[in-house]
């Protein structure tokens, strides 16, 4: 080094890298001297101020380190970064965050790409304990500055779910459920509402085809008779088909959001009840059009469709609780919806099967609802009110204990479709 | 300062299916997790695939009640936020963003008041209008987390949902959630991607066979997973 400096002395890397020598050689006496003549024969060359502020921070002499740094930034050019980069590293060594902080965003300012400038002022937010502003200005290194500036939005204010306001808001979410299937149901197909009225018409040709043609069991106004029987019989088995499998369905949701179970088969019995609605005012002028006009007993087909209503809710609601847990049930279901459909007399009189029988064919619910619905529409004669009353009320009673059944199996839904 | 929601020892076995004549198995998807969450902050949960991190999440939202251990709510609302948002895929993205906000509690009305917004967010445009079944995987995402920009729940959890969509979404969706930490929101993230983690995290959890094996800096755990990966 010192044939370089002999023989370079225009050269200011000789000192320079003789005073680097000297701070690996732990030589502070060396490095002091030959900092000392590069200042005097070099005091235009910014390299010499950086070196010597380097140095100065190296020793923990930060004093000295700013003043040289000062000297550095005052022969800085526009495009020189390093002396004000060292400038804001004086003060993170000095454990000034704050003044870290200011000599940073300087930084960030002269050289908006520096990635010093965001990174090494996040860290001494960090230690100013101010995560926020860190985390912001590493992502304004990565999506730019603009970040910085951009105002933090207003929140709306945290809500809490009311508990009282729950169970309005689960009733308005059945129903907003129930009515966009069934939209989404019409759209799915060609035909869209005309299905809803075809399909137990359909049904009606089949059994009409079948009884009243091939076996000749039909008589008089056997179209009547079938409809009457087969339109409240299809609410029903179409609730119970479709909430069989309905918390299954909700499988997505059922694991993402903590809802009441009950929701799910409920909404599938909305969607039913609201197709049965138009069909049911359909029988009502289809049976009128056949002769058998409006009389008084029709107010009673109020407490019919509201019992049948429960009974259907009740038969689901079970189904769709029972089906998670064994999942083998769904073969059942259909077997032993045939089963009662054969039992309840649709395509045929009750009259016809032995009075011995009767106590035990009307303990299934369905066949007295049918006989109650022929009697108000075919016979006009006033149903059975008494025993109507008393099935009403055992199925809401049971529809009580079913909801309360459900709700201590709430968290075991999730669990057994994750299973 | 005293934590939104802690987690004790918490633990969860799943029954494995086996027909009706043969021995219960069982599956531990967690056995010991144990961590808090501090009001404002953005936790950071990672651990390989499996470890139960979207198990851990269900037990934070209490969709899940855990067999062992304890959870202290200190009375804190929580979300989850994530891709299997559980659209009706014959809906609209607009009828789906009205049921989902319902779901979490909304009324229809404060929906409808925000629906602009939610559009202009998720960049769907006109597809928000046709079914979430012609969507793209990118556009679901889009979706699901455009509905969130209007929750804000004490605590929000946050499952991969950062991950899809095309980068320049990606950003935004950072942007957004960087706001949302400004405002003082909790949030409970889940991802693969370790930048984020670091980017935006306060502290992270790392999670490995069910047990939470550390917790602390980002870039410490950060650190741990990656020798535990290798």
């Amino acid at each position: 080094m010192r044939h370089a400096r002999n023989n370079f002395p225009e050269n200011p890397n000789s000192f320079l890298h003789s005073a680097e020598l000297a701070k690996h050689q732990s030589n502070k006496e060396d490095l002091d001297f030959y900092l000392g003549k590069a200042q005097k024969q070099f005091p235009k060359l910014i390299e010499t101020w950086l070196k010597s502020a380097e140095y100065s921070m190296h020793y923990h002499d930060y004093d000295s380190a700013e003043l040289f740094n000062s000297e550095a930034r005052k022969l800085a050019n526009k495009n020189a970064a390093p002396p004000f980069i060292q400038y804001a590293e004086i003060a993170m060594l000095k454990k000034s965050w704050g003044l870290a902080l200011v000599r940073w965003e300087m930084v960030r300012k002269k050289f908006p790409k520096h990635p010093s400038g965001y990174d090494q002022a996040a860290k001494a937010a960090k230690a100013l304990g101010n995560n926020n502003l860190a985390k912001e200005l590493k992502l304004a290194q990565e999506y730019g500055p603009s970040v910085l500036k951009e105002p933090s939005v207003n929140e709306k204010p945290i809500r809490h779910i009311e508990k009282s306001a729950a169970l309005s808001g689960f009733l308005s979410l059945i129903w907003l459920k129930a009515i966009l299937n069934l939209k989404s149901e019409v759209k799915r197909s060609f035909l869209s509402y005309g299905w809803w009225v075809l399909e137990p018409l359909l049904h009606m040709g089949i059994y009409y085809l079948v009884f009243g043609f091939l076996l000749n069991r039909g008589g008089e106004n056997f179209s009547v008779f079938l409809l009457t029987g087969l339109i409240p019989w299809m609410w029903f088995s179409k609730s119970i088909n479709n909430c069989s499998t309905s918390i299954l369905e909700a499988q997505n949701t059922i694991l993402q959001i903590n809802l009441p179970p009950l929701i799910f088969p409920l909404i599938s019995i909305v969607q039913n009840t609201l197709k049965q609605g138009p069909i049911l005012l359909l029988l009502l002028g289809f049976t009128s059009l056949q002769g058998f006009g409006p009389n008084i007993y029709w107010w009673s087909l109020i407490l019919i469709f509201l019992v049948q209503l429960n009974i259907t809710i009740f038969f689901s609601c079970l189904i769709a609780a029972v089906i998670p847990f064994i999942r083998d049930f769904i073969y059942i279901v259909g077997s032993g919806l045939t089963f009662l459909m054969f039992l309840s007399g649709i395509f045929y009189d009750y009259r016809t099967i032995s009075e011995d029988w009767h106590g035990l064919f009307f303990s299934n619910p369905i066949a007295f609802l049918l006989k109650c619905y022929r009697e108000v529409l075919i016979e006009s004669s006033s149903p059975d009110l008494l025993v109507l009353s008393y099935w009403g009320l055992a199925f809401i009673i049971a529809n009580f204990i079913l909801a309360f059944i459900y709700q201590q199996l709430r968290y075991s839904y999730p669990r057994i479709i994750l299973e | 300062m005293k934590p939104l929601l802690s987690l004790k020892e918490i633990s969860i076995r799943y029954k494995k299916n086996t027909p009706i004549f043969q021995k219960k198995k069982y599956f531990e998807a967690l056995k010991s997790v144990t961590l808090d969450i501090f009001p404002g902050e953005t936790l950071g949960i990672i651990g390989r695939n499996g470890a139960g991190k979207s198990t851990l999440l269900r037990v934070i939202s209490s969709v899940i009640k855990p067999d062992s251990g304890e959870i202290i709510n200190n009375g804190a609302s929580v979300s989850l936020l994530s891709l299997q948002a559980g659209f009706d895929e014959n809906l609209c993205g607009r009828d789906n963003t009205i049921l989902t906000g319902m779901m979490h509690g909304f009324t229809r009305k404060e929906i409808e008041e925000q629906l602009e917004e939610i559009i202009l967010y998720s960049e769907l445009e006109e597809f928000f209008h046709e079914p979430v079944r012609t969507y793209s995987a990118g556009m679901r995402a889009r979706l699901a987390f455009s509905i969130s920009i209007i929750f804000s729940p004490d605590i929000l959890l946050i499952d991969e949902v950062l991950a899809v969509g095309d980068s320049r979404f990606r950003k935004k969706a950072e942007m957004t959630m960087i706001k949302k930490l400004n405002s003082q929101q909790t949030i409970v993230l889940v991802t693969h991607s370790q930048q984020q983690v670091l980017r935006l995290c306060d502290r992270a959890i790392l999670i490995e066979h069910g047990i939470s094996i550390a917790e602390g800096e980002p870039e410490k755990i950060i650190h741990l997973y990656n020798e535990l990966v290798s």
